[in-house]
């Protein structure tokens, strides 16, 4: 479904030369729930904006559900987010302009999708979500919870073959956050592909498969001196 | 396509929709109005006076001293005036074309005829005006140097022979054949038969109250015998500079007795004309300011309004984008918007303008708006918005999908 290879993402000033992603390798089949974890500035978040194509990568490859995505131009780039990602966002990212129902609207008006269908979609997926009632609220009249509720409705509306979440229960408290977990847990069953940023090892255990990043490259825990390094540090603070 | 949302978006941004639409709506009521202002002063400018203007030098000349009477004088002038190398001929007259004075009387039909057919200026002329007016003689004939008479002004001025314009002609009989008729130019109800028709010749007003009768001018044989003089003279090709110089010197030595002001004494026609119109260019260039400052300021406006909504929702244009649309769904978002805000505008602007020509109409006694200027109005105003706003909707359709996970 997601497969990178000796990818790189690196931001050049006149003086220097930051390398974001290095070497980066990751391959995440049909229907795997997967969390990258690592350390705040470990290049998880750029991972996953390459992933989903909000941002372009420096070298190596990366092919989602089998395309070679550095040879896309913009439009064809746009079309994939629309048509096979669907994005949940750790500041839920709603238009406040707009109300629930419209909000979840938005991805499928870029698809050109026909009046009655985008209904259709949109009362399923808050259905899903449990906000068909809130559908004329707007994203100020709901709380935190809801508002990821609403996100990954808007999500799950065009019926994504990737989604892709960035530390989704980051802005939650612990109750919202669980309940926000186990709607992505259902999600999954129901057979989609989930990758999930976070640092929060609890939210982590719960995905299948755990990808750690450090400094930019994928790292196999057991064999990485500098979590031995961590974790004896942590152990002579404890 | 996204209209219904951006209706929804724009509810939730009232102040400063409703403050850019009004904006819109302003300029329209005030553009329509002011270039219909303009379309009238600049036909105005064009019209044509049916003379002949080129090589035609003006002269106002008043007479001071005593003296019974003034006719025997001014007839040694025109003398002195036609016998310059430089002169081709010359006329005295009371008034000409865009002299902006001069006399108006009613014309009836019959001579107890209570109401007036049409309204005419009375030009009084010798029978060289026509040649040196460069008026074309249509039908019948010019006067004969026997029908001049001397005429007090204070007396009747109805003549038993009069020159019309082809205008009143058509004005005062429906099959515009006047020539051998009879019309009454004063209340008296001394008949003045037409025994000429010129094609065409102004009246000495260019305002708006003369715009009903502006062609009508009915020619009479006399020298008014008056103080007040004009002179109105042809020279020959490439002489007009050295009989400028040469009229008042030739008129001062025939007696010096007499005022020729010194800026407006003397004239080209060219002078004259664009003394005349200095009014009508004035209006029409202030009016054309008015118009390209409120145009600027609305632009600027829309400019400013769209700028600062782009960079309020560079992170909502991010989402947008993260979801799926492409920079063209975001440049005819912000272009759509600005249709929508500048269709409410020019909506209620519409109105606005009609409205305000009827303030004016009333008040001022201008003419009705022709609803084209409205029209053109709508479109250019919709146009101008479209303009303004592509600037910040090419830069919201650059803000990069990545923006949707930036937190600050």
């Amino acid at each position: 479904m997601l497969k990178m290879t000796h990818l790189a993402k690196v931001y050049r000033t006149e003086v220097v030369e930051t390398y974001a992603l290095r070497d980066f390798n990751i391959n995440v089949k049909e229907g795997e729930f997967v969390a990258v974890t690592g350390p705040s500035g470990s290049g998880k978040t750029t991972f996953l904006t390459i992933a989903g194509l909000l941002e372009t990568f420096t070298g190596g490859e990366y092919h989602l559900d089998g395309v070679e995505v550095s040879k896309l131009d913009d439009n064809a780039r746009s079309r994939i987010r629309n048509e096979k990602i669907g994005f949940i966002f750790q500041a839920f990212n709603l238009i406040p302009d707009l109300n629930v129902f419209d909000n979840v609207e938005v991805p499928l008006r870029y698809r050109g999708m026909k009046s009655a269908e985008r209904k259709q979609r949109i009362m399923d997926a808050l259905e899903r979500v449990g906000l068909a009632s809130r559908a004329k609220h707007y994203p100020a009249e709901l709380s935190g919870g809801q508002q990821q509720r609403v996100a990954i409705a808007r999500a799950l509306a065009g019926s994504p073959r990737l989604l892709l979440a960035d530390e989704p229960t980051g802005n939650l408290d612990t109750q919202m956050a669980r309940s926000v977990l186990e709607l992505l847990e259902e999600i999954h069953r129901e057979g989609a592909t989930i990758v999930m940023v976070t640092h929060d090892p609890e939210l982590a255990a719960r995905a299948q498969r755990n990808v750690h990043v450090i400094d930019g490259q994928v790292v196999d825990l057991a064999e990485d001196p500098r979590f031995h390094a961590n974790a004896h540090l942590v152990g002579a603070n404890s | 396509m996204q209209i219904k949302p951006i209706l929804a978006a724009l509810r939730r941004h009232k102040s400063g929709t409703i403050l850019i639409a009004l904006q819109i709506a302003l300029t329209l009521a005030i553009v329509c109005n002011a270039l219909f202002i303009i379309e009238q002063r600049v036909s105005r400018l064009s019209r044509t006076t049916g003379m002949d203007e080129t090589n035609v030098i003006a002269i106002a000349n008043r007479y001071v001293g005593p003296g019974t009477s003034f006719t025997p004088t001014v007839k040694t002038d025109l003398a002195a005036i036609r016998n310059l190398a430089g002169v081709e001929d010359a006329y005295a007259t009371n008034s000409y074309p865009l002299r902006n004075g001069g006399w108006s009387m009613g014309v009836r039909l019959k001579p107890d005829a209570k109401k007036e057919i049409t309204s005419t200026t009375l030009y009084f002329i010798d029978d060289h005006a026509l040649k040196t007016l460069g008026v074309k003689l249509i039908e019948g004939r010019n006067f004969n140097a026997g029908e001049v008479i001397s005429l007090d002004p204070r007396n009747s001025t109805s003549l038993p022979q009069v020159i019309i314009t082809k205008a009143l002609a058509q004005k005062l009989f429906e099959d515009g054949k006047a020539l051998g008729k009879t019309i009454y130019l004063s209340q008296e109800g001394k008949p003045s038969t037409v025994i000429g028709v010129v094609e065409k010749l102004q009246v000495p007003w260019v305002g708006t109250w003369a715009g009903k009768f502006d062609q009508n001018a009915a020619m009479l044989p006399a020298i008014l015998d008056s103080n007040y003089q004009n002179f109105v003279v042809r020279t020959r090709p490439g002489q007009q500079e050295a009989m400028l110089k040469a009229l008042p010197k030739t008129l001062y030595a025939t007696s010096r007795m007499r005022v020729i002001p010194e800026e407006t004494g003397i004239r080209t026609f060219e002078q004259v004309r664009a003394r005349a119109y200095e009014t009508d260019r004035g209006m029409a260039i202030l009016m054309g300011i008015v118009c390209a400052v409120l145009l600027a300021i609305t632009a600027a406006g829309i400019v400013g309004l769209s700028s600062f909504w782009v960079g309020q929702r560079r992170k909502q244009i991010g989402v947008r984008r993260a979801l799926g649309a492409t920079k063209n769904d975001i440049l005819s978002y912000f272009m759509t918007e600005n249709f929508l805000i500048a269709l409410g505008g020019v909506i209620v602007g519409s109105l606005l303008a009609v409205g305000m020509n009827q303030w004016l109409f009333t008040r001022f006694e201008m003419e009705r708006l022709s609803l084209t200027y409205v029209a053109v109005g709508v479109v250019a105003l919709l146009a101008l918005g479209q303009a303004a706003v592509l600037a910040p909707a090419l830069r919201a359709s650059r803000v990069s999908p990545v923006e949707a996970t930036r937190t600050v």
